[in-house]
């Protein structure tokens, strides 16, 4: 019987070994894939049960801290300028997760990080939250101009600085309350949020990076860009003819100017008066290699590193998918067709014709800061990509500086600013499009970079972004210009 | 001649160790205390004296009706239990009182196992007592009106105001059964019919105890849809055929009838399918409530490798977390670290329950402390390997551990059985004095068969 039973210990020495294998892999080599899975409600049911650290805005303006609350946790989130920031913070909710900034930096809110903790550890003993405060680089009084600005408009507002891509202001109509989704009782948090999802105008959604758009006009910048920088456009050469229509090779759909004006000339000129048949003329003749290589330099078809969840790339198609489809090519020119651009990534256009070609990468954080007030990470901007040579830059820049001297963007022109700016109007149909203006200021040494949507405005004429978006920007740059240095 | 520390007597090397597991469980209660009150328990002292009290009395108890008995046995089932009741006075307040009360009761039954049982082999005389009694309060959770249905498993029996899981005595009566039975008839049942190849068959009507086991084993599973029980029941029955007949081709017979057993109850049985379908696939249906599993795991997987700290994790999260998924509270809390103690236990329970069957000199008594080794760890390992999704969960308590006076008490019995065992080795040697060595390698590694 002994040889059975020292195989019984062995088989219980085997199965033994199994449980600890399999005890291995549940509780460290899949124990990320676990804690991360949504279902799971630990780590948000032990960040709830403790305060969270502040969201600031750029002058100390508090955006989002933690209250203490009555019910099923001992704090709450608050949001005390209501909409105002709703699609930079987010929200933090225990039944629907967090958004924004809540979101993205979640591990430093919560007291999570590395440097956070580490330089706890000699305080575990005495009973103290380590959380960090974020600060965030967006202004309320530039925030406060976007929103008064564009009013009861549908649209979006982006004002960044070029230099350091900092964002100044990103606001979009329509916005939501926060605090609505993240009280703490679940069921009217899950009422209020029912209702913004039931809303067709989608106001959870942050369409200043989140939603994208046909740029019209504005995409001129980026052609003109290609031809500059491809080497077959000049501010003399090439003069583009005057005409009302042109048709591109293989198709007999003529492409037209705005209420069939004619047009033509030199850069300046098409730049100013936003020639389409010159542009798309332009586009065609410099070919798909050049225009789809820069449009790509100035980040299209990239998702901007911006530090805000779930961010959407501006889109473009590849050089092949033009090879028989010139016509395409021709409308892809004048910003119709196949490009589409978020607000955010139209600021960083014009941000890169401000700042000598470069796109700084766009940021919300400023600096975070522990319980102390110590600084435990502040933003060092770093560049996103380059766009142009700054020969390309300065050219197009006294382009902008002549279209809101002489052509379609007048209406941004800051008063005692030199300012650069262009228009653009997206026809979505039935007589409606989108008005745009991207521009920045002062021209001469850009502390801020703009993009304003206004969506389906009445109008489909070449007026309409400077008519309806331009005085949006002017206000914004206004604001913007004031508090930055 | 000089005594090394490891050769002292085992009731000293017992009553070190004793004091070692009080020590764990006290500063373990602690922890678990300033954990969820941020403070000093305020019922430590009694705590204290309780737990130091109920161990020592069982020391002393062993001192004085086993001496020579295995040494780390106690300490090592102390420290499961001590473990085990910090957990659930953690989770469960309510609870903290009456799994002490229970352990008291346990360890009085322990005592008076070691005071009436004075020689096992007078038990070989009550065999079918035993049988009666085992297979008697295995079926009596199906009488009418005492029977009690909880959590879908038809295994509690209530009687005025006390309920309880009359299989867990009954698994010992058996295993008392079934050491008596096979002693007497080892050699006829070891006998082999004929041969199919390397594989020596036994004579069909030798198979009649098998088959009456699988089929009272498939009566629990189905009447009374405790899985766990009856995979327990089964697999330390063919372990000890096996041993007493020395006969592979029952394990293999054992196997192949409890897989038909297994796979006809899959398909019959809704609640055999959900078992299953929960061990391949925990997260189904994770969108509108969580499986106990899946909370299981999340639960395991929070604690890492450190764990969370005692108290400082949410393991109340876990469904049935102070019986059948403490293991899974550990495992929060304590983390790897926390679980790998709890598995080493339990292996080196085995590990001295295999070596006391090893040295055991009549076959009644090496019988009887391997089936009620296999008891212990395969019971352990069902339930583990159940929490953990290395085999289909079934709920079983986990010795010692589980919340649960029926489980505690029964294990107690069962560890009395052992140090009984234990103690009578050593009486049977010839001269304590002249075997210094305790153990000599030569007994050790000689061949009985």
């Amino acid at each position: 019987m002994n040889r059975q039973i020292r195989r019984l210990g062995i088989t219980m020495l085997v199965i033994y070994g199994a449980l600890f294998v399999q005890l291995n892999v549940v509780q460290v080599f899949k124990a990320d894939e676990y804690r991360a899975n949504p279902a799971n409600r630990r780590e948000i049911l032990r960040d709830f049960g403790k305060p969270r650290g502040q969201i600031l805005a750029s002058d100390g303006t508090v955006l989002a801290r933690s209250v203490p609350d009555v019910g099923s946790f001992p704090f709450r989130r608050e949001y005390p300028t209501g909409d105002l920031f709703a699609h930079i913070t987010g929200y933090y909710s225990f039944s629907f997760g967090s958004e924004g900034v809540e979101r993205s930096y979640n591990d430093d809110l919560a007291g999570r990080t590395g440097k956070v903790s580490v330089d706890g550890l000699a305080k575990l003993l005495v009973d103290e939250e380590r959380t960090a405060d974020v600060t965030l680089t967006l202004s309320p009084a530039v925030q406060q101009a976007a929103k008064d600005a564009l009013g009861d408009k549908q649209g979006s507002v982006v004002a960044i600085d070029p230099r350091t891509g900092a964002l100044l202001a990103m606001w979009s109509n329509p916005s939501f309350d926060p605090n609505a989704v993240s009280i703490n009782n679940q069921e009217a948090a899950g009422a209020a949020r029912t209702a913004l999802l039931a809303d067709p105008a989608k106001p959870l959604l942050a369409h200043a990076y989140r939603e994208t758009y046909f740029p019209g006009s504005t995409f001129k910048v980026v052609t003109a860009a290609a031809g500059l920088t491809a080497g077959k456009v000049t501010l003399d050469e090439p003069v583009y003819p005057a005409s009302a229509t042109y048709v591109p090779p293989l198709t007999n759909l003529p492409i037209r100017n705005f209420a069939n004006s004619s047009c033509g000339g030199s850069l300046l000129l098409i730049l100013q008066v936003s020639c389409n048949t010159a542009f798309a003329r332009m586009g065609v003749d410099i070919g798909a290699e050049a225009l789809v290589s820069t449009t790509k330099a100035f980040g299209f078809g990239e998702v901007p590193p911006i530090d805000l969840p779930n961010a959407t790339a501006a889109t473009t198609a590849d050089v092949a998918f033009f090879d028989r489809n010139t016509p395409l090519l021709a409308q892809t020119a004048i910003g119709q067709n196949t490009v589409r651009a978020t607000p955010l990534e139209m600021a960083l256009v014009a941000g890169a014709i401000a700042n000598s070609g470069i796109i700084m990468t766009p940021h919300v954080m400023a600096e975070i800061r522990d319980n102390d007030a110590r600084v435990i990470d502040r933003w060092e901007p770093r560049p996103w990509r380059k766009a142009v040579e700054p020969g390309v830059a300065a050219t197009l820049r006294d382009a902008m500086i002549n279209v809101v001297q002489r052509g379609t963007a007048t209406r941004l022109a800051v008063p005692g600013v030199p300012t650069a700016g262009k228009t653009g109007t997206a026809q979505i149909g039935n007589g409606l499009s989108h008005a745009w203006i991207i521009g920045f200021a002062p021209a001469d040494a850009p502390r801020v970079a703009i993009a304003v949507i206004v969506n389906g405005q009445e109008g489909a004429s070449e007026q309409t972004g400077g008519r309806v978006a331009a005085p949006i920007g002017r206000a914004v740059l206004s604001a913007a210009l004031a508090v930055t240095p | 001649m000089t005594r090394s520390p490891s050769r002292s007597s085992p009731r000293s090397t017992e009553l070190g160790l004793i004091v070692l597991t009080a020590l764990i469980t006290t500063a373990a209660y602690i922890l678990a205390g300033f954990g969820t009150l941020a403070s000093l328990p305020v019922d430590i002292g009694p705590f204290l004296v309780v737990i130091l009290g109920l161990l020592v009395a069982a020391h002393l108890a062993t001192r004085r009706l086993a001496p020579r008995s295995d040494r780390v046995l106690l300490p090592l089932a102390g420290l499961l239990n001590g473990i085990g009741y910090v957990f659930i006075a953690r989770l469960d307040e309510g609870l903290a009182g009456l799994q002490a009360t229970w352990t008291a009761v346990g360890v009085g039954a322990y005592i008076i196992t070691l005071l009436v049982v004075r020689r096992t082999r007078g038990l070989e005389r009550y065999r079918y007592t035993f049988m009666l009694a085992g297979v008697g309060l295995l079926l009596l959770p199906l009488v009418p009106v005492i029977g009690r249905n909880i959590n879908g498993a038809r295994i509690w029996v209530r009687v005025g105001p006390f309920s309880f899981q009359p299989g867990e005595p009954a698994k010992i009566a058996l295993a008392l059964f079934f050491a008596s039975y096979l002693v007497e008839k080892r050699e006829l049942l070891g006998k082999a019919a004929r041969h199919l190849g390397p594989i020596a068959l036994p004579r069909l009507r030798h198979l009649g105890p098998v088959l009456l086991a699988w089929g009272a084993s498939l009566v629990v599973m189905m009447a009374e849809r405790d899985l766990g029980s009856s995979l327990l029941f089964f697999t330390f029955f063919v372990v000890m055929l096996w041993v007493a007949t020395e006969r592979a081709s029952y394990l293999a017979i054992g196997t192949l009838l409890f897989s038909a057993g297994a796979v006809v109850a899959w398909r019959a049985f809704d609640h055999v399918q959900v078992r299953v379908s929960m061990w391949l696939n925990p997260w189904q249906g994770i969108a509108q409530s969580v499986p106990q599993i899946a909370e299981a795991t999340f639960a395991m997987a929070w604690g890492g490798i450190a764990g969370t700290g005692l108290g400082l994790g949410q393991p109340g999260r876990i469904p049935a977390s102070e019986t059948d998924f403490i293991f899974a509270a550990i495992g929060e809390e304590l983390g790897l670290l926390g679980t790998t103690a709890i598995l080493i236990a339990f292996i080196l329970m085995v590990g001295s329950g295999l070596r006391i069957a090893l040295r055991a000199r009549n076959p009644f008594d090496k019988l009887l402390a391997t089936g009620l080794t296999a008891i212990m760890g395969f019971q352990a390992f069902i339930i583990i390997g159940g929490v953990i999704r290395l085999v289909p969960l079934t709920g079983i308590t986990l010795p010692f551990v589980s919340y649960g006076g029926s489980s505690l008490v029964a294990n107690y019995v069962l560890l009395a059985l052992l140090m009984r065992i234990s103690d009578a080795v050593d009486e049977d040697d010839p001269a304590p004095d002249a075997n210094e060595g305790r153990y000599p390698a030569a007994r050790e590694f000689e061949s009985p068969s």
